[in-house]
């Protein structure tokens, strides 16, 4: 390889050649500079390392996240992308061994600072989980589970006494959840079977039905179609793309391929709880930055 | 070629060896059934059947049995059946042979010569048993040295070493057993091992003999174990049915009722309805005890309950898992293996003078909740742990805090066990005697019966609620059953103490039998809202 030919793709290659040997540092901008778009900042990640006791999960994380659209998080197991979207929701203080530092803004509001709302923020900012997990109840249940707890909406025995029962206010709000979940025309004749009699698909968009219930800016989905079937799979795809209107949905997931499909911008997680390349989906599919990102995205790591 | 042993894909074909491994189970299945049922005095021991003696009979069979199996185990060995025998019974089966021979031939040794001549006969015994197991092929290893047992002990029956006149009196206890016990006993164990190997003979040895000789063990120590219950529960009914039912009548009785003062017919039941003592009962009967009991257990579930499951949540949801937390478990189990004596003890010593100066039904209903709230704490503790952490994520995601978490999600998906426990416990305590004896206990004979309901009275000043039915002795049904007992003489003509005695602990079995019933529906109640089906 001659010295004339060494720009572009070809110098990019032969740099980080020398980064897979571990000879050199490569040096990759993964913050939020290059991209196009006009839209809003919805959360904000800076310099955000997450340990777990003496282990460091995650190192120095920083990224911008825009509002309505779908961002993926991919990369390989153990890489800490779980773990940075438990972050974001401040999931990871479940965890007593977990400890947070750097800092994380909703909508211009730092969520790791002291007196911080935690049924606020989790209000705002719902999560999805890789296993189906409805609450052994009736559908309908399910749906307005949050809403009740958050006295939204009053239900109940004393509520009935006092006449001030919202059965009207729920039945608008689980219809409104299951359309929105795409769930609606599957069991609108069954709202009261217990949640559990439900497919796997359909236990899946059922809690994000219940996600939506409480009415959140932010959907946080940890790999959400990875126990599912292909069909499940796509219906759940096309429920993400539908929410990308109005919420801003942040996803992991292990599919490339999917990845590829529903999100706009991609964000990838190397070993190590390092953000490797923060980009628009397309460019971080077809010219990467970073060797060891195509190396991934390609398949031939991870 | 591969020295891999085919059979036959199918299975249905009927083969010499199965057929004969089924008359052999046919065979040990009618030893098994009536020595049970002579045991439960359905058959006479010493009445004749089809023109034999009945232990006659059965050593018959038990020799029958033995000479089939040999045929069967030298018939596969010699070729003349198809089997699929392994090269060795295993070492197992030849432990077990060894045992039993070496106590065979310990017994003859001692039996025949005397002296120290036990331990040759039992060396003997033991080697001949192993080796004739473990050496030759499975076929003969797992037939004959049972065979030669089975067959022994059909002969001893049969010939009248052990048969209804004689009596085992060993020197070391002081009990006689009759052979009219011995025989039954002897019979089925022999029937046992008379399963496991007919069942080998009938599937042909190999992988899936062996499957199925532990199989038809496994069924009948089942069938044996359900025969020790109902002979348990029958002979309890057998003896306080006819207590129970003393002036007993369907539509004898007159229920008034309220308000209206019209009197319908009703049942009559004077043991369940009258009290014990008194100079006008012309049937003495349990119902002061009965309400005792109800009492106590409703006293002591309520103390237990909301405190164990109170301890279980915090110690599951809230403290930190470590040092602490597992003392309180090892402290729990401690106290839940505590004998209730010891409990009744503390209660008497402890409870009795600050609480009533003398026994009475409240220190009772709060040293039987003692004893129930380790066991509830313990269930109660398992249950919540066992519900899944996803239920809890779900909710503490959508922002709900932990407490209405714990209300809404964990304690209803944990109710089920906690019902469990609770169903246990309470099976515990409504049989218990022993604490009761020092805290409780009041007349052996009472002639009333407690008031709890209509004793509360209520004051503007300390203590603002008092009842004086809770400050008094009372008895329940165990504690019944033992003084009427120990008492020697009933006061009334019409029962023997024994009598009264059966009649109550019918009665207690009815009582917990029912406390079961309304636990295991409650139970199922909460099943069913958290299945889907």
């Amino acid at each position: 390889m001659s010295e004339a030919k060494l720009d572009g793709p070809e110098a990019k290659r032969a740099a980080s050649t020398q980064t897979t040997s571990g000879e050199t540092d490569e040096h990759i901008e993964a913050a939020w500079t290059n991209y196009g778009t006009d839209q809003e900042t919805k959360l904000a990640v800076e310099d955000l390392d997450v340990y777990y006791g003496d282990e460091q999960a995650l190192r120095g994380i920083s990224m911008d996240i825009p509002a309505e659209s779908v961002t993926a998080l991919i990369g390989p197991s153990g890489c800490g992308k779980s773990t940075f979207l438990r972050s974001l929701n401040r999931m990871n203080d479940r965890i007593s061994s977990a400890r947070v530092e750097g800092s994380v803004t909703l909508d211009g509001e730092e969520i790791y600072q002291e007196g911080i709302n935690l049924v606020e923020l989790r209000k705002r900012v719902g999560m999805v989980f890789q296993h189906p997990n409805p609450f052994p109840k009736s559908i309908r249940d399910n749906v307005a589970y949050g809403p009740r707890k958050h006295g939204d909406i009053e239900r109940g025995l004393l509520a009935r006494l006092l006449g001030r029962d919202e059965k009207a206010a729920e039945d608008e709000l689980v219809e409104r959840s299951l359309k929105q979940a795409a769930l609606w025309n599957e069991v609108k004749d069954r709202l009261d079977d217990n949640a559990l009699g439900l497919s796997g698909g359909q236990q899946q968009r059922l809690c994000i039905g219940r996600c939506l219930a409480v009415d959140p800016d932010v959907i946080l989905m940890d790999e959400p179609a990875s126990a599912l079937d292909p069909i499940a799979t796509a219906k759940i795809e096309d429920l993400i793309e539908e929410l990308a209107e109005e919420y801003t949905v942040v996803i992991v997931t292990h599919n490339m391929q999917q990845a590829a499909r529903i999100s706009d911008q991609t964000a990838v997680f190397l070993t190590g709880g390092e953000l490797v390349e923060y980009d628009e989906t397309e460019k971080i599919f077809e010219n990467p930055e970073s060797q060891r990102v195509e190396d991934y995205v390609t398949g031939k790591f991870g | 070629m591969s020295n891999v042993d085919r059979t036959a894909l199918v299975a249905g074909k009927r083969t010499v060896a199965s057929s004969l491994g089924s008359g052999l189970i046919a065979v040990a299945f009618v030893a098994f059934v009536s020595s049970w049922a002579t045991i439960f005095q359905w058959l006479d021991e010493t009445g004749a059947y089809l023109g034999f003696a009945l232990f006659d009979l059965l050593g018959g069979l038990l020799v029958v049995f033995a000479v089939g199996l040999a045929v069967a185990g030298l018939a596969s060995r010699y070729g003349y059946v198809t089997t699929t025998p392994s090269d060795t019974a295993g070492v197992p089966v030849a432990a077990v042979f060894g045992l039993i021979w070496a106590a065979v031939g310990g017994l003859a040794g001692a039996a025949y010569v005397g002296g120290p001549a036990w331990i040759v006969g039992a060396a003997l015994g033991g080697l001949a048993g192993a080796g004739t197991a473990v050496l030759p092929r499975e076929d003969v290893g797992s037939t004959l040295p049972a065979a030669a047992l089975i067959g022994l002990m059909g002969y001893v029956v049969l010939f009248g070493q052990i048969n209804t006149g004689w009596t085992w009196e060993p020197g070391w206890l002081s009990a006689a057993f009759p052979g009219s016990e011995v025989v039954p006993v002897l019979v089925i164990l022999a029937s046992l091992l008379a399963f496991w190997s007919g069942a080998k003979a009938k599937e042909g040895f190999g992988a899936q003999g062996r499957q199925a000789g532990v199989f038809y063990l496994i069924g009948m120590s089942i069938l044996s174990m359900l025969g020790v219950l109902g002979l348990l529960i029958l002979f309890i009914t057998w003896n306080g049915l006819d207590v129970m039912l003393t002036g007993a009548s369907l539509l004898g009785g007159e229920l008034v009722v309220p308000f209206v003062g019209l009197g319908v017919p009703f049942p009559e039941l004077p043991f369940v309805t009258n009290v014990t003592g008194g100079l006008f009962v012309e049937v003495p009967g349990v119902f002061p005890a009965i309400m005792g009991t109800l009492w106590l257990v409703l006293g002591a579930v309520a103390l237990a309950v909301p405190l164990g499951v109170g301890a279980a949540i915090f110690l599951s949801e809230y403290a930190e898992q470590g040092r602490i937390t597992q003392v309180v478990e090892v402290a729990t189990n401690g106290l839940w293996s505590t004998p209730s004596i010891v409990f009744g003890l503390f209660g008497m010593t402890f409870l009795v003078p600050r609480l009533s100066g003398g026994n009475s039904i409240v220190v009772g209903q709060l040293v039987l909740g003692f004893m129930l709230l380790p066991l509830v704490l313990i269930t109660s503790r398992e249950a919540i742990l066992a519900v899944p952490d996803e239920y809890r994520d779900a909710s503490a995601a959508l922002g709900v805090s932990r407490w209405e978490t714990i209300k809404s999600v964990v304690v209803p998906a944990a109710m089920p066990g906690v019902i469990t426990g609770v169903i246990i416990g309470v099976g515990r305590i409504a049989g218990e005697t022993a604490p009761l004896l020092l805290v409780f206990g009041g007349q052996p004979f009472p002639s009333s019966t407690p008031n709890v309901l209509s004793s509360f009275t209520f004051s503007l000043s300390p203590p603002f609620v008092t009842n004086e039915a809770l400050l008094q002795p009372a008895s329940a049904l165990p504690y019944q059953l033992y003084s009427s007992i120990t008492a020697g003489v009933f006061p009334k003509e019409i029962f023997s103490d024994t009598e009264f005695g059966w009649g109550t602990a019918l009665v207690l079995l009815l009582v917990v039998i029912g406390l079961y019933a309304i636990g295991i529906a409650s139970r199922l109640y909460f099943r069913r809202k958290l299945d889907y089906e």
